[in-house]
């Protein structure tokens, strides 16, 4: 549409689009205000909207017992956190490899989630919240390096085999997840591996490999052949061109596909409910504090719901355009 | 690039689809034809295609094939207009201002479904917001009957994926070159024709994906049901998914279940297979 030039239309596009992301956001806020009150403020009615905030529902939610000093626990998570992020961009101004970079980020945050529980008495919530990083971390690691793989060489090769294998990884990526958590049930007792991070991870990869392998495949058809042809002629394999080369020309497109599929893994509420018995993700976990009726008990799901939702938030605070698009280019060329 | 590199490349891609995906579902296919129960996983009893028949003879299964065809037939248009609108508006202001609107939609759209619905169940429970002002509205207390709970899934359905259609529409907006609008301008359409005859065309293959999208994910909705029914049976509120679950976790009747998903993936095939084939033919026409 061509720009509208009137001050008054151009109010009213305001005014519609402000009403719009209002009622969208009109739960997240809720929950929010809901989460920060005790039982009898939040049943209050007229609803309360200016009260005095606790967050007792947000401590029940992680401790078992309080720490004391809790404030400055936080604030040295506060820190250490940020001390991960700013090392992580030093040595990315400094031209580390990318996987130098990825290696630090994980190895620091292993021994910060191993070093947390040591330090404080952290309840079951903290241990979902584990495993569903672990968990989405190993789903993204792996998926995105295979499919980077098969994605390059679907988007260089000629044959009707390439064509053949594109249409089923489609086929398959829209295919209900209920028609292989039971089979996936089956495996797991036959090999023993019920309520295990390896299967987790498995099968997320499984889902999602065939919808990263058509994306990536996409954004390897956008980078001229030239480019590794050159470096070939120089004497390398393809396999070091591929790593030295086009790994770092592709990689805001990998981590476009790595968001992605780590939504997907975040998201999964289905089969991780089929497939374990107390290795939960968060989203099987929170089913456990929400309950089933339309009244609450206490405030602590509303503090969970957050809980859930806020790194999610960051995600799309760091890696908006990547999010854009990823989504756009996985729905267009997809 | 040379076949035997080739081979080399997709080979863990190919063994990962073949291990994890085709494999479990010829799995599924052979279990859909046995009857057993968690407690008879290793001695299940083949039974030929009575599964199948006690599916089409189900009645809550049609039930929950009406709910689910319901749900697609009213929440997909209202998402596609209410998120066309959204983005051509979108597309109206200025760059810098845009941002705060595109994250906005983007958490909508990036939240855990089970946790959306969840948020969004929070509005009309007892302690509810919106459970508030409608009875300050209507004066009555909000009972959440089969009725209520049907619209809170529709209403549900339309909040959840409408900033995908925004977002993607909007994308695609960009694409739209101003010198078409401009020459229809010049030519005499008013907005809406301009619209109607240069925007629409433009965007119709798009649009078409995204309504294919859309249906599909509709077609397979869990989450938001086991939220917002708490997989209760007297809201009779089950999609097929949902029915599907219960048939494998709470009835126990496995076989069943496996061959309920085999229809489903029958049913989707219809949908996917035109849209399959044409991908192979524009991959096999580039090569």
């Amino acid at each position: 549409m061509l720009p509208v030039k009137n001050p008054f239309g151009r109010f009213v596009i305001y005014l519609t689009l402000t009403i719009y992301v209002s009622i969208t956001s009109l739960p997240f806020l809720w929950t929010v205000l809901q989460s920060l009150k005790n039982l009898r403020q939040a049943n209050a009615r007229p609803p309360l909207f200016i009260f005095k905030p606790t967050f007792e529902s947000y401590t029940s939610l992680w401790f078992r017992t309080v720490p004391k000093d809790l404030p400055w626990l936080m604030l040295g998570f506060v820190v250490v956190n940020l001390a991960i992020i700013v090392s992580a961009r030093a040595m990315a101004r400094r031209d580390a490899s990318r996987l130098a970079i990825v290696m630090l980020v994980l190895v620091s945050y292993y021994l910060l989630f191993w070093a947390i529980p040591q330090i404080v008495k952290t309840a079951d919530f903290y241990d979902f919240f584990v495993n569903t990083v672990i968990v989405t971390v190993g789903t993204v690691i792996i998926a995105v390096s295979v499919s980077s793989l098969g994605g390059y060489a679907l988007a260089r090769y000629g044959g009707i085999s390439g064509a053949m294998i594109l249409i089923v990884a489609l086929a398959f990526q829209s295919l209900p997840v209920m028609a292989f958590a039971l089979p996936y049930f089956q495996l797991a007792t036959v090999t023993g591996l019920q309520d295990s991070y390896v299967l987790l991870i498995m099968v997320l990869v499984g889902l999602h490999q065939p919808f990263a392998l058509w994306m990536l495949r996409s954004f390897f058809m956008d980078i001229p052949q030239e480019i590794e042809e050159a470096a070939m002629v120089d004497g390398a394999s393809r396999l070091t061109a591929f790593v030295r080369i086009l790994i770092p020309i592709m990689w805001p497109g990998i981590v476009s596909t790595g968001l992605l599929v780590a939504l997907g893994a975040y998201h999964e509420f289905l089969l991780v409910r089929v497939l374990t018995q107390l290795r939960w993700t968060l989203p099987v976990a929170i089913t456990k504090y929400i309950g089933t009726v339309y009244s609450s008990i206490n405030t602590v799901p509303y503090a969970a719901a957050v809980c859930v939702t806020v790194p999610l938030l960051i995600l799309v605070l760091f890696f908006q355009e990547q999010l854009v698009k990823g989504l756009s280019s996985g729905a267009v060329k997809g | 690039m040379k076949r035997k590199t080739f081979i080399g490349f997709v080979a863990p891609s190919v063994i990962l689809m073949v291990a994890l995906l085709i494999i479990p579902l010829v799995v599924a296919i052979a279990l859909g034809f046995q009857s057993f129960t968690y407690l008879t996983l290793n001695a299940r009893k083949f039974v030929g295609l009575e599964n199948y028949q006690s599916i089409l003879l189900d009645s809550r299964f049609w039930q929950a094939v009406r709910f689910t065809f319901l749900i697609i037939v009213i929440v997909t248009p209202l998402e596609m207009i209410i998120g066309s609108i959204v983005a051509l508006l979108l597309d109206q202001i200025p760059k810098g201002r845009r941002g705060i609107f595109v994250s906005l939609c983007l958490t909508t759209y990036v939240s855990v479904p089970i946790v959306a619905a969840y948020m969004f169940r929070g509005l009309f429970q007892s302690d509810g917001l919106g459970t508030w002002i409608i009875e300050q509205v209507t004066g009555q207390h909000l009972i959440m009957n089969e009725f209520a709970v049907k619209m809170l899934i529709l209403a549900y359905g339309v909040w959840r994926d409408t900033p995908f259609v925004i977002i993607i529409v909007f994308a695609g907006l960009q694409s739209l070159s101003l010198e078409y609008l401009d020459a229809a301008a010049i030519d005499g359409a008013n907005r809406l024709q301009q619209i109607r005859h240069v925007t629409i065309p433009h965007l119709a293959p798009l649009l078409m994906l995204i309504a294919m999208i859309v249906i599909m994910a509709k077609y397979q909705l869990f989450d938001a049901i086991f939220v917002l029914t708490g997989m209760n049976p007297i809201y009779h509120a089950d999609t097929i998914m949902a029915y599907n679950w219960r048939t494998a976790m709470e009835l126990e009747q496995l076989g069943k279940a496996n061959a309920m998903s085999i229809l489903t993936v029958g049913g989707l095939m219809i949908v996917l297979i035109p849209f399959l084939v044409r991908t192979w033919r524009s991959q096999t026409r580039e090569r």
